[in-house]
């Protein structure tokens, strides 16, 4: 059963010595499905994903459970994790200039991971490479294999670390913000590259980002954090058209649309009240409370778990809910 | 790592009158800082010794006395024994100290102070001012210190000005590099920008803006210069072409152990224990200074 | 490519050029009449006059300058003025001792202080890092010479093994040479891998924060794989410039060394004729001195371009 999800995450828990800052999350990725993971910075997304391709900042360390390709991520070593990474899961980084080796040729830093994780030789390994290139609609592949990662602008960069990490058929793939050191205009152009690529190859998808509409274009399910837990989590339709948690609803009214941008002033645009919580004091109860118009004495003291079914919310007064809410 | 991005932002510059530069270094405490604390103890002991040669030695370390020589270590009134002209070592020692202290500080000052004129200079001049000066302290820098100071030694004779001048020389480039630097940096912040739309003059802001925010890099750089000294001048001493008698040199005395007696004594360490002990008392300070007075420099050298 | 190499052989040449008139103004300014300074105290002045003219020393100070940089260039570095012996004899006959020294020292630090200061930035925060810390922060301290004292007193005077100074010369037997070279390289090589290490830990250190070792451990090198092909290849940039910098401490600690443990090398003629105020032979020592130095500065940068693409692009 398992052999047929992507990943199967079970209470995962990310901390270092003196703060918590990914605290007990589950969900489950089938094969081939694509998830969003939102929320504001510092609500533990991108932990979250070097916690699963154990690559977490020295002084951090990840409990729980991560079942990938039969086996437990959270307990392997570094070694028995580095066959599988860029291999059956792999991972496409912010910014990609600096995340690709300087000093390297960008051909040599693609092909080597070909040659790595397969039996290709040097030269099948290249050709490989210039077809991934290819696929990417770099322009000029083959002079681009002898090119330094400074030579070439941001979105080729971050085409290039995307070849990187599909140049192996990966199981899953996760994209932490893939565009949002790009400019604008090549934002989508990046965006539509992945998109194609990861269908082609039938992977699974976790893409990280506060950018609302990527989600919606490119997921098929959504999970929502809030300081370091998933608050709502369902097909990305529903939750966007009906979002349960109130957290969610107002990260949907803070996203400008082009009908309330208004310049003048007179802005519909809403915003949430106060700031995401440090991690190191976290208020009682729901984290979101001393932000959230409908908190109660409930939410001030007791913390609210995922409910069941295809559209779970963890919030004691969810929007929509029979029972309506009363106190303010 | 990741979420720890949030302080060393400079505080805003005050609106309106930028009269005083952002205090945020006198703010942080002094931390129970290890590397600090035995840098001051050793310090202060060796300048507390200096001090007291000053006014008092257990006897003139440079009048022979050939009925003591070759005293062993625990001999009453001479703790660590005699040389071969029966000189006690412990007030040969105590003076060595003065000369170390004298030299490395002499030097480290000059050289200070040179640099800061260059350094500020380069860094707020034009384009073609700076260019030079730093190209010349990088030539400058390529001519190896011991090289100056043997070629000082051949034309103005040894001694200790000579040693201070050798090292004024030696230190200033990179001094003037340091300040150059550190200067830039705060030139390019905005209470800068503030106090020059203010209408203050290019010397005024200077010497009342740059100057102090640059302190805290200078008192760590003149402390880390000061041990270098302190090191080149025993290197010379012990080559010959530094102080010599009747000033005393711990260099000086090592050279003395291994011509007169042989390496075996033990005339042939205490001047290297205390070379060791006062150099590194000076970069433990420097070291710890450094984390205290300069955040951002602390945090990519450890 | 070529604009860098040639901007950095454009300073080359210059650094040359102000180098040469620096040292010539410093021993010819700083000294006052050399004549004067080669024959000491109780000189009559007829004698000095005659010397200065033996000498061409009392042409105007630029006529002299292009004489002596025109008979540098053509391998003439001058005579001594008391054994006419000419300098660049005098000079090559000590070469095969402070080459070998210095160029062993260097590397033996090096292949000290990379795996060491690598280790030490791996373990930031553990008692092994902190008391390898300690270590160099104490071995800098330690002045080169009393640590060829010291060691010539534990492998030369304790144990015997090795001579505790002197020279035999490769002629002789290159057995013999190698063995007197032992303790000298070995306190050079200790003193300079304490400095080195500090560097080396920083420049690891800096790059273990780098996206791009996450990068090359997210793609399936294993964290220590990453940091010797990936960390180390980039680490080295800092490094090559430091090592640029040390090559004058260098000469300095080999100069010292050649003095505890007697070797007839280079900085020994140079002090002799300090003591005997040889000012043409000291003003030619130095100013090939300063060659050394500054070519090895332009092989560094050249070597920096080489290995990074950046600086070739930009600079």
């Amino acid at each position: 059963m398992s052999q047929e999800n992507a990943i199967e995450v079970r209470n995962l828990v990310v901390h270092n010595t003196a703060l918590t800052a990914v605290r007990g999350l589950d969900f489950t990725l089938p094969a081939g499905a694509r998830m969003g993971l939102v929320g504001e910075s510092g609500s533990g997304k991108t932990l979250t994903a070097l916690a699963l391709m154990g690559l977490l900042p020295m002084g951090w360390q990840a409990n729980g459970s991560v079942r990938h390709d039969g086996v437990d991520l959270i307990t392997q070593s570094d070694r028995a994790l580095s066959s599988r990474r860029g291999r059956t899961i792999s991972m496409v980084f912010q910014d990609p200039l600096s995340s690709l080796d300087p000093v390297r040729h960008i051909g040599q830093q693609v092909s080597s991971v070909i040659r790595r994780h397969t039996q290709a030789s040097k030269k099948e390994a290249e050709r490989r490479t210039v077809d991934l290139f290819r696929q990417m609609s770099l322009p000029r592949p083959e002079q681009l294999m002898r090119a330094y990662p400074h030579e070439i602008s941001g979105g080729q960069r971050q085409r290039i670390m995307i070849a990187m990490a599909l140049a192996c058929y990966p199981q899953l793939i996760i994209a932490d913000e893939p565009t949002t050191a790009l400019d604008v205009t090549v934002q989508k152009q990046v965006l539509r590259r992945l998109n194609t690529a990861v269908q082609e190859r039938g992977s699974a998808l976790i893409m990280i980002t506060h950018d609302l509409p990527i989600i919606a274009a490119m997921c098929d399910t959504v999970a929502v954090m809030y300081a370091g837990k998933i608050v709502e989590m369902g097909p990305v339709a529903e939750v966007f058209r009906n979002p349960r948690h109130h957290y969610t609803k107002g990260l949907l009214d803070s996203q400008p649309t082009m009908d309330n941008i208004a310049l003048d002033g007179s802005s519909r645009l809403a915003s949430i009240p106060g700031m995401v919580p440090p991690l190191h004091s976290l208020p009682a109860g729901c984290a979101f409370h001393p932000r959230c118009a409908a908190a109660t004495e409930q939410c001030m003291s007791e913390v609210p778990t995922l409910d069941d079914g295809p559209r779970r919310a963890a919030c004691w007064h969810p929007i929509g809910a029979t029972v309506p809410m009363e106190v303010a | 790592m990741i979420l720890s991005k949030s302080s060393h932002l400079p505080n805003p510059a005050p609106l309106g009158v930028p009269a005083s530069p952002p205090a945020r270094r006198q703010r942080r405490k002094l931390p129970r800082n290890a590397s600090l604390l035995v840098g001051i103890v050793l310090t202060t002991i060796f300048l507390a010794v200096a001090l007291v040669s000053f006014f008092y030695l257990p006897s003139n370390p440079n009048i022979p006395v050939i009925r003591n020589r070759l005293l062993p270590a625990g001999t009453a009134g001479h703790w660590l024994g005699t040389d071969v002209l029966g000189r006690d070592i412990v007030a040969q020692l105590m003076v060595g100290a003065r000369t170390s202290i004298l030299v490395g500080a002499g030097g480290a000052t000059l050289s200070l102070i040179l640099g800061l004129i260059a350094g500020l200079a380069a860094a707020s001049s034009g384009k073609i001012a700076d260019e030079a000066i730093s190209r010349g302290a990088d030539i400058l820098l390529s001519i190896p210190g011991m090289v100056t100071a043997l070629v000082l030694a051949a034309t103005m004779g040894s001694g200790a000005l000579t040693t201070i001048l050798a090292l004024t020389a030696f230190f200033t480039p990179s001094f003037t590099r340091v300040v150059r630097s550190a200067a830039i940096g705060v030139l390019n912040e905005d209470f800068i920008t503030a106090a020059r739309l203010y209408g203050r003059g290019k010397i005024f802001v200077l010497i009342r803006h740059v100057l102090p925010n640059i302190a805290g890099v200078m008192i760590v750089q003149f402390t880390l210069y000061f041990a270098a000294g302190i090191l080149t001048e025993a290197g010379l001493s012990y080559l010959g072409v530094g102080v010599h008698r009747p000033s005393i040199s711990w260099g000086l005395m090592l050279n003395e152990a291994q011509q007169q007696v042989g390496i075996s004594s033990p005339l042939a360490i205490w001047p290297g224990l205390a070379i060791v002990l006062m150099v590194l008392g000076l970069n433990l300070l420097g070291d710890g200074l450094r984390d205290v007075l300069d955040p951002k420099l602390a945090r990519r050298a450890s | 490519m070529a604009i860098y190499i040639l901007r950095k052989l454009a300073f080359f040449l210059g650094a040359l050029f102000i180098a040469s008139v620096a040292i010539f103004l410093l021993i010819r300014g700083a000294g006052g009449n050399v004549a004067a300074v080669v024959l000491g105290k109780g000189a009559t002045p007829e004698a000095i006059n005659a010397l200065a003219h033996t000498y061409g020393l009392d042409r105007p100070m630029a006529v002299q300058y292009f004489d002596w940089i025109g008979n540098m260039l053509s391998g003439d570095l001058g005579r001594s003025f008391r054994t006419n012996e000419s300098v660049a004899d005098l000079v090559t006959a000590r070469l095969s001792v402070s080459i070998p020294l210095a160029f062993s020292g260097l590397v033996l630090g090096l292949l000290i202080a990379i795996p060491v200061g690598t280790y030490a930035a791996r373990n930031v925060g553990t008692p092994s890092g902190a008391l390898l810390a300690l270590v160099s922060q104490i071995g800098v301290a330690v002045p080169v010479f009393w640590a060829g004292i010291l060691l010539s007193l534990l492998f030369g005077v304790r144990l015997g093994w090795l001579p505790t100074g002197g020279w035999t010369d490769w002629s002789v037997s290159p057995w013999g040479a190698i063995r007197s070279l032992v303790l000298p390289v070995l306190s050079l090589g200790l003193i300079m891998a304490a400095v080195l290490i500090r560097y080396v830990r920083s420049a690891v250190l800096d790059v273990m924060n780098q996206d791009y070792l996450r990068t090359a451990r997210a793609v399936g090198m294993t964290r220590t794989e990453a940091l010797l092909k990936v960390g180390l290849r980039n680490a080295a940039l800092p490094l090559v410039t430091i090592v640029g910098l040390q090559i004058a401490e260098l000469i300095g600690g080999t100069v010292i060394i050649e003095t505890v443990f007697s070797l007839p090398g280079l900085s020994r003629m140079m002090l002799a004729n300090v003591a005997a105020r040889e000012v043409i032979v000291v003003q030619s020592t130095v100013m090939l001195i300063v060659v050394f130095v500054i070519s090895i500065n332009l092989i560094v940068d050249l070597l920096y371009g080489l290995l990074d693409p950046r600086v070739r692009a930009t600079r």
